[in-house]
């Protein structure tokens, strides 16, 4: 039977599961429903997690974060399914939390998608009616990059059965073109500042954070449990599209002029940055600082994005707020997109891709002006309004690395997960 | 006993922090007519410190070595050394500094701003302590600096250039393009930039020592194969970076110009600084490293290289005793006419520790258990009579230009009369120096020819021709000499013209503060006489060149009291007290050059720099991809399909070739 082989985490997963689609069928009547069956759900997940693996809980209360926040902000904006929005979101969190537990290929796939395609129908989100124009840009390259990653996947995960080296290299390639296509990596980030710039910008905030965080995950899973000789001489491929990305992007903000496109160069660049982490892939002893950069870069990532495109939306935020999210973005310490940064430079050090550091380096300067400017122009006096609570709940999020919890500790913890995917791989 | 840490302590830090009440006090008028005699007694505590070591403290390595660790993963401590030289001259220095203070409660009454000149003045004396004890270089290179930045502070004391009496030069003189007039705040700048021009180079050699050395402790760095480790060119060019630092401090030829318009500092800091201490600290450090090296070493003469820095010094030495002494004869500045005589002395200082390198056995002395070459020991010891000496003259420069009211020498017999004390002093102070029989300098001098006789011996035997030039530069540098000072005491108390102005009352503490000074003089003359290691000195003293010499600087001596000016060589006269138009080395060739480099810098280097970086390459290079990336931005989902798909395809084909390629 299979209620012998469930433990407290299928339980809880489980339980989530129904919770969030309750709340998602109740919502027709009222849409609370949808908002309360999803915070419910999230917070049986993590509890779930904690009680089972409590190395993830450091992990996981950042997703919960980032997902209630995207919860919070969809509060903004009167959609035709609102109600079920929240389910999405909620099921994208999910799969989130639960990528790291599982140890299983097809359940890292499968998280892959259940992120994925749910973001098909946000980012057509729109008050009065859909988005169709920026849907069918935006899905037309999911489908592409879904297809890919898989195919690069799947390839990659044969070799590792019966290994050809031209195979591998294809399904490689595959893989990571799909992810930068996934994601938005120059040079195929052409759907980036298009979407970014016209879609509204809730969806949008959701999309450019919880959204990032799986693909980078999923990859990093499967490169590093199908890795051989040939990783180390391919990573080159990474890096060059990485440092492209950087400058790409970088460069197109900096002259950019719509808020939203530069938050959409912002991306470009900053997925750069995060890309650079996979070069660790050849020798998964460093994987636990590329993890502990790219995740952290991730959550300040998504908190800056949350904050912008909720002032975008709201007609601008809390001035101080503003700066620090911009801060965090430059990376200036201690916010936590500087120790992000910190530890990516500290793993590509340590894979001696010195030219890549460099590079990083350069591309932090360059970013400096359009982050300011961002602040400054979206920057007003005090309200006390949602976009303002948002705000300041991202606020406190890339804070926490200087008030609440010490770096060592997330990035302890990073360290034992980094060996618990090795073991389970 | 007293913990040798608390000495050394009270030693360096009384003078400084003695003089920071008054630096705080600054805005108070009672307050900083009272404080200086707080900061006086910061320094009186120094000379009981200087004398406790003196008396107490090993002579001999490495009891006489104090260790305490400051960066000692850098090999870089606070190493002090209590060895022969700076046991005498750490006395030598706060001694002095002492009585100049004293001297100065009187000189500098009434000044408007006695807080800067305190501080500074205090902080110089610490300073100079620090370079005196110290064993480490870097240690030394620590208070090195912080003569340099006295020394700015102080002569550019009146920095207000609003009195003609504090000028160097004849306001309105020009020759060629060029006024010969400098006002104190140029002296300050000129004493400045010229010093840290050498200490550059010096700090360059300093860190090179740091790389090739184990230690940088100058009595433990094991020379000789730090020589031979770098080859002939290694060991010239350290040394003369080295040297730069030295030669540009003791204002050796073609350096000697900012020591010059020193004078327009107060008087106290020229008898101070600028004839007894600071600029003899160039040619102290030469002393002391040159004990350490012991060039005179039979090993020593097999480096390669090493001959050729010692030739170097030895000439730079004896050129400059030269030159300081011919332009004092055309001098009628009191105190420009002193530093031309300093910078004279300094010379012969490092003429004779240079003359070291070729003089070994037999003329070896016994000092604290290490054989010294007696070349080392005379420069040390006219080191230390030329400061007490001359930081009388300038005392009494300094008193003769309050009563006065001039700079100029001026003050017939008859105002000698009404000025006993310093007439007297000055007498007591030229004929010491000049080494008129039987009288101290004499001694020293007799064994500064001996060693220099020595030389011309050595090259009759060798053929080494340019080592019978150093005896002959000496005698007349030493006979120049004589008549300068001659005529000082001339100029100023016997033939010298009525003085315009008479302001005799007053400058109790001014006398206490020569007299003192003077009286030393005969201290050192005992000390000569009953020293072990000075024993040569009396017998060099016996022999016929020394005899000829002495009588023959006594003539000259005479000679330019009763004949102070001797108008038919005026022109000439003039020339000298033009420096020889060295002025326009530092006035003009330097600035000129300088200007010339920051223009061709500005106009080309810097546009280069600012069209890469701001105006034309980068910002060209970002205008032209953020058109490119902008131009992919079409809005059409059919380009943006045919790029990405014409992307994975490229990419694809490229993976799967590579992957043919396996």
């Amino acid at each position: 039977m299979m209620g012998l082989t469930l433990n407290v985490m299928d339980i809880g997963m489980l339980s989530a599961l129904v919770i969030l689609t309750l709340g998602s069928i109740g919502s027709f009547k009222n849409s609370k429903l949808g908002f309360y069956g999803a915070i419910i759900a999230l917070v049986i997940a993590f509890s779930a997690i904690a009680l089972s693996v409590a190395h993830f809980i450091s992990y996981g209360i950042f997703i919960l974060v980032i997902a209630i926040i995207n919860l919070v902000s969809l509060e903004a904006i009167k959609s035709e399914i609102k109600g079920v929005d929240y389910g999405l979101v909620a099921l994208m969190a999910l799969a989130t939390m639960y990528i790291f537990n599982t140890s299983d290929f097809a359940l890292v796939l499968a998280a892959l998608v259940l992120v994925s395609v749910p973001t098909y129908i946000l980012v057509m989100i729109r008050e009065g009616g859909a988005n169709v124009e920026v849907g069918i840009k935006y899905i037309t390259f999911m489908v592409l990059a879904t297809v890919l990653f898989l195919i690069g996947a799947i390839i990659l995960v044969y070799t590792k059965n019966a290994f050809d080296g031209s195979l591998y290299v294809l399904g490689y390639v595959m893989l990571v073109l799909g992810l930068c296509l996934e994601v938005g990596v120059a040079p195929l980030h052409e759907w980036v500042p298009d979407v970014f710039s016209s879609a509204d910008p809730i969806p949008i905030s959701i999309i450019a954070s919880l959204a990032k965080i799986v693909p980078f995950i999923a990859a990093l899973w499967i490169l590093v449990y199908t890795s051989c000789d040939l990783t180390a001489s391919i990573t080159l491929f990474t890096a060059v599209i990485a440092a492209i990305s950087m400058f790409v992007g970088n460069i197109g903000a900096l002259t950019s002029k719509e808020l939203g496109r530069v938050l959409g160069y912002s991306t470009v660049a900053g997925m750069g940055y995060v890309l650079t982490c996979l070069v660790v892939v050849a020798r998964p002893e460093y994987m636990y600082l590329a993890l502990t950069g790219g995740l952290l870069m991730l959550f300040a990532n998504a908190a800056g994005k949350i904050g912008f495109f909720n002032a975008i939306k709201g007609g601008g935020a809390y001035s101080p707020l503003m700066y620090i999210l911009a801060f965090s973005f430059i990376g200036v310490p201690p916010l936590m997109g500087f120790w992000g940064k910190l530890f990516i430079l500290l793993s590509l050090a340590k894979m001696e891709y010195f030219w890549l550091v460099g590079i990083v380096v350069i591309n932090s300067a360059i970013s400096i002006p359009y982050y300011i400017r961002l602040a400054t122009e979206l920057g007003v006096d005090w309200k006390p309004n949602l976009t303002n609570f948002i705000c300041l709940a991202a606020v406190v999020m890339v804070l926490v690395t200087v008030f609440l919890l010490p770096v060592e500790w997330f990035y302890s913890t990073m360290e034992v997960i980094a060996q618990t995917v090795g073991i389970a791989i | 006993m007293i913990d040798d840490w608390v000495v050394f302590l009270l030693l360096f830090l009384a003078p400084v922090l003695s003089s920071i009440p008054i630096v705080l006090a600054y805005k108070s008028k009672e307050w900083t007519e009272k404080l200086p005699y707080l900061s006086v007694f910061g320094i009186f505590v120094s000379v009981l410190m200087s004398l406790y070591i003196f008396f107490t403290f090993p002579k001999e390595l490495p009891a006489s070595q104090f260790a305490y660790p400051w960066i000692p993963e850098l090999g870089i401590n606070i190493v002090l050394i209590t060895d022969y030289l700076a046991r005498y001259m750490g006395v030598v220095t706060a001694v002095i500094a002492f009585f100049i203070a004293i001297y100065g409660l009187d000189y500098m009454k009434g000044d408007y701003r006695p807080s800067w000149y305190w501080f500074f003045f205090n902080l110089f004396t610490a300073s100079m302590l620090l370079v005196v004890y110290s064993d480490n270089l870097f240690l030394l290179f620590v208070g090195w600096e912080g003569l340099g930045a006295a020394s700015w502070g102080l002569i550019g004391h009146w920095f207000r250039d609003d009195d003609d009496i504090a000028y160097v030069g004849k306001a309105g003189r020009k020759v060629g393009p060029l006024e010969l007039s400098w006002p104190p705040s140029f002296g300050g700048w000129r004493a400045i930039s010229t010093i840290r021009f050498g200490d550059v180079p010096m700090f360059f050699a300093i860190a090179a020592i740091w790389v090739l050395s184990p230690t940088l402790n100058i009595s433990e760095i094991d020379w000789g194969s730090l020589f031979l480790g770098i080859g002939a060119a290694g060991t010239i060019i350290l040394m003369l970076c080295f040297l730069t630092g030295l030669f540009t401090k003791s204002a050796q030829v073609p350096f000697s110009e900012w020591l010059m318009t020193a004078m327009t500092g107060p008087t106290t800091v020229s008898a101070l600084l600028h004839s007894a201490t600071m600029v003899a600290a160039g040619a102290f450090v030469f002393l002391k490293v040159t004990w350490y090296i012991q060039p005179w070493k039979p090993e020593m003469h097999a480096i390669p290289g090493l001959e050729i820095v010692f030739i170097v010094v030895l000439f730079v030495g004896l050129i400059s005793g030269l030159y300081g002494a011919l332009a004092g004869t055309g001098m009628l500045e009191r105190k420009v006419l002193l530093a031309a005589s300093t910078m004279s002395s300094i010379g012969l200082m490092f003429g004779a520790a240079a003359a070291s390198y070729w003089i070994g056995e037999p003329l070896l002395v016994e000092i604290a258990g290490e054989k010294i070459s007696v070349a080392l020991l005379v420069a040390f010891w006219y080191m230390a009579v030329h400061a007490f000496a001359k930081a009388s003259l300038f005392l009494v420069a300094g008193h003769l230009i309050h009563a006065t009211h001039s700079r100029f020498c001026c003050g017939g017999f008859e105002f000698a009369k009404r000025m006993k004390t310093p007439f007297i002093v000055t007498i007591i102070a030229t004929t010491f120096l000049v080494g008129i029989p039987p009288l101290t300098a004499y001694w020293v001098k007799s064994m500064m020819d001996e060693v220099h006789l020595h030389l011309f011996h050595h090259a009759t035997e060798t053929g080494d021709i340019h080592l019978a030039i150093p005896i002959a530069l000496l005698i007349i540098t030493s006979l120049v000499y004589s008549a300068i000072l001659a005529k000082f005491l001339s100029l100023n108390f016997i033939k010298g013209e009525k003085p315009e102005h008479e302001h005799l009352e007053g400058g109790g503490l001014m006398k206490v503060g020569y007299v003192l000074m003077a009286s030393v003089l005969f201290v050192l003359t005992y000390h000569i006489f009953v020293l072990e290691e000075t024993e040569g000195f009396i017998h060099a003293g016996g022999e016929m060149l020394s005899l000829g010499v002495g009588v023959a600087i006594f003539i000259v001596y005479i000679a330019a009291i009763f004949k102070p000016r001797i108008t038919s060589l005026s022109k000439l006269g003039t020339f000298f007290n033009d420096r020889m138009y060295l002025p326009f080395l530092n006035d003009y060739i330097v600035p000129k050059t300088g200007f010339f480099i920051s223009r061709i810098v500005q106009n080309y280097g810097n546009r280069g720099i600012d069209g890469f970086f701001n105006t034309r390459v980068i910002p060209g290079l970002f205008g032209i991809i953020s058109r490119g990336i902008r131009a992919i931005q079409t809005g059409y989902l059919k380009s943006y399909v045919k790029i990405v798909l014409g992307l994975v395809m490229v990419f694809l084909i490229m993976a799967s070739l590579w992957g043919l390629g396996l």
